[in-house]
Parts: C-alpha cells; sequence; structure tokens
C-alpha cells in the first residue's frame, strides 16, 4: 500500500499547489493574521492552480466538489439519478 | 448510534501562529499524517471589509486496515474517503473555525468535526484555545448494523489517534514558525 498512498503528491497540479499554497501560508501569517486584511493576494498562483485543477481533477467525488465550491466555472454534470427518491419497490 | 468526543488544548503560541500552522498542518508533514493522502483548496473567499476568509478544501484520507469480515465485504484492506474541510477565518475577532465532513461513504457513516482556535481568556496575546467536538454516526438502516458498528469504532479510535498526532505535528510548526519568526527580527536588527 505504502507507495501507491503517495500518489497524488506527484500529480500534475501538485507543482502549481505547493506554489500557492506557499503563497497562500506566507500571505496568512504575515498579513491576513495580522490585521492587514485589505487586499487579496496569490491571484495568479490561484488561477493557475484552479484551472490545472479544472483540467486534471479525476477523481468523481473531488470532481463533485469542485464544481460545488464554484458552479460558474464548472457546469453540472448531467445527473437523472438524483431525482426524487420515490419508491424503490424493494 | 452516535459518538460524540470533545477535546481541548492549549498551546502557548499566539492565535496568529497557531492559526498559520493550522493551514500548514496536512501539507507540511506528509510523513506523520501519513493518512492525509491529498489536500486540495476548492475554493477561496476574502471579505476584504470584514476582514473575514473563507476556504473550502478537500482532504482525502485512507482508513487503516478494515477488520477481516469488511475486507472481506468490500474486497479492500482500506478505503478512501473524501472529506470536505470548510473554514471560517474571522480575523478581525481572532476567530478560526473549521468543519470537516465526510462526502464519501456518508451511506455507512457521518463524522463531522468542529473545531475551533481562540485567543486564550487569560493571555489572549500570547496563548490560544483549540476546542475540537466530533460526532460519528453510524446510519441504523445500514445494511450489516453489526459492521457498521466495528467501522464506527475503527473510525472513532483513528480519530482520536490523529487529533493527537495532528497536535503534535501543530506543535511542532509552531516551534518552528516561533524559531523563524525570532531570526527574521535579527537579522531585520542587524540589517540583512
Amino acid at each position: 500500500m505504502g507507495a501507491k498512498n503517495r500518489s497524488s503528491y506527484a500529480s500534475p497540479c501538485s507543482q502549481l499547489r505547493a506554489e500557492y499554497h506557499d503563497c497562500f501560508n506566507r500571505w496568512y501569517s504575515e498579513k491576513f493574521s495580522k490585521g492587514q486584511w485589505d487586499k487579496e493576494e496569490c491571484v495568479a498562483e490561484w488561477e493557475k492552480y484552479r484551472a490545472c485543477l479544472a483540467q486534471h481533477l479525476e477523481d468523481r467525488h473531488l470532481r463533485r466538489l469542485l464544481a460545488e465550491a464554484d458552479p460558474a466555472a464548472f457546469p453540472k454534470e448531467e445527473d437523472p439519478a438524483h431525482s426524487a427518491d420515490g419508491s424503490s419497490g424493494r | 448510534m452516535v459518538r460524540a468526543y470533545t477535546q481541548e488544548h492549549v498551546y502557548r503560541h499566539p492565535w496568529d501562529r497557531v492559526t498559520t500552522a493550522s493551514w500548514r498542518k496536512f501539507t507540511d508533514s506528509p510523513k506523520v499524517l501519513s493518512h492525509v493522502t491529498d489536500v486540495h483548496t476548492l475554493s477561496r473567499r476574502l471579505d476584504p471589509d470584514q476582514g473575514t476568509l473563507c476556504t473550502t478544501r478537500s482532504v482525502t484520507v485512507r482508513s487503516p486496515q478494515l477488520p477481516f469480515i469488511l475486507r472481506r465485504i468490500i474486497g479492500q484492506d482500506s478505503v478512501v474517503c473524501h472529506c470536505v474541510e470548510s473554514t471560517v477565518v474571522d480575523a478581525r475577532n481572532r476567530s478560526m473555525e473549521i468543519v470537516v465532513r465526510n462526502v464519501s461513504l456518508r451511506n455507512i457513516l457521518e463524522v463531522e468535526e468542529r473545531s475551533k482556535y481562540s485567543p486564550h481568556p487569560v493571555h489572549p496575546d500570547r496563548w490560544t484555545v483549540f476546542q475540537q467536538e466530533t460526532s460519528i454516526r453510524c446510519k441504523p438502516l445500514s445494511a450489516l448494523a453489526a459492521v457498521a458498528e466495528k467501522v464506527e469504532q475503527r473510525c472513532a479510535e483513528r480519530f482520536l489517534q490523529n487529533s493527537a498526532k495532528g497536535r503534535e505535528v501543530m506543535e511542532n510548526i509552531c516551534k518552528y514558525l516561533e524559531a523563524e519568526a525570532s531570526s527574521a527580527t535579527s537579522s531585520a536588527a542587524v540589517g540583512i
């Protein structure tokens, strides 16, 4: 199991994710948490990371989460299975 | 069948350092918190007038090895579970609230973990209080209630183990940040 667990760290977006998280962590610790919250930073890093996720996220659950987090960027897939839960018959 | 746990811990570090450590907890220590296999930020929203920051992250967790009977039923040694972590930070009031819920395996169990970091009432500028409530609910109509009970117990044990490990990681990151901050201050003083 061991090595397999870590496979996600080699995913196509891991580099962009690391860049974004580094930027975010710096902004959070040096500015936001100390009272400078008037300006959003790391926007370029965020855009690149988001675009990568949208393109490469293969996991069905994560894809759905992403769509829910930002409906505008990810049009909902057709999902007719989730209609009213009528009688299942058994 | 609901199990609920509450935990409290006092970090002897200021709120801004502890909450910084909280953001870094999963990404800085992949070896220690090896049950967390993946973390992605899915959304972020800053309100620059109010000083609030809301984010959503996905946290992928691999369960420990399942009990024998479950391995037979599911056909896998362990299961991967996706959780959503919603965080609201109110910097003006120095409050950070985190809610984690599982999004997969919900037909078997529902886990909700609510955490809060706030300044310590006696030493608000030096210490931080961490409070956490975890509830684990097994679905009553789950096909195999006895098996579900085992899963619930297994998950509960793991949750407690991991939150102890998580605190250790947090303490280490805080120490590291403290050292980094003091060396930055001394470098600045020297004029580097």
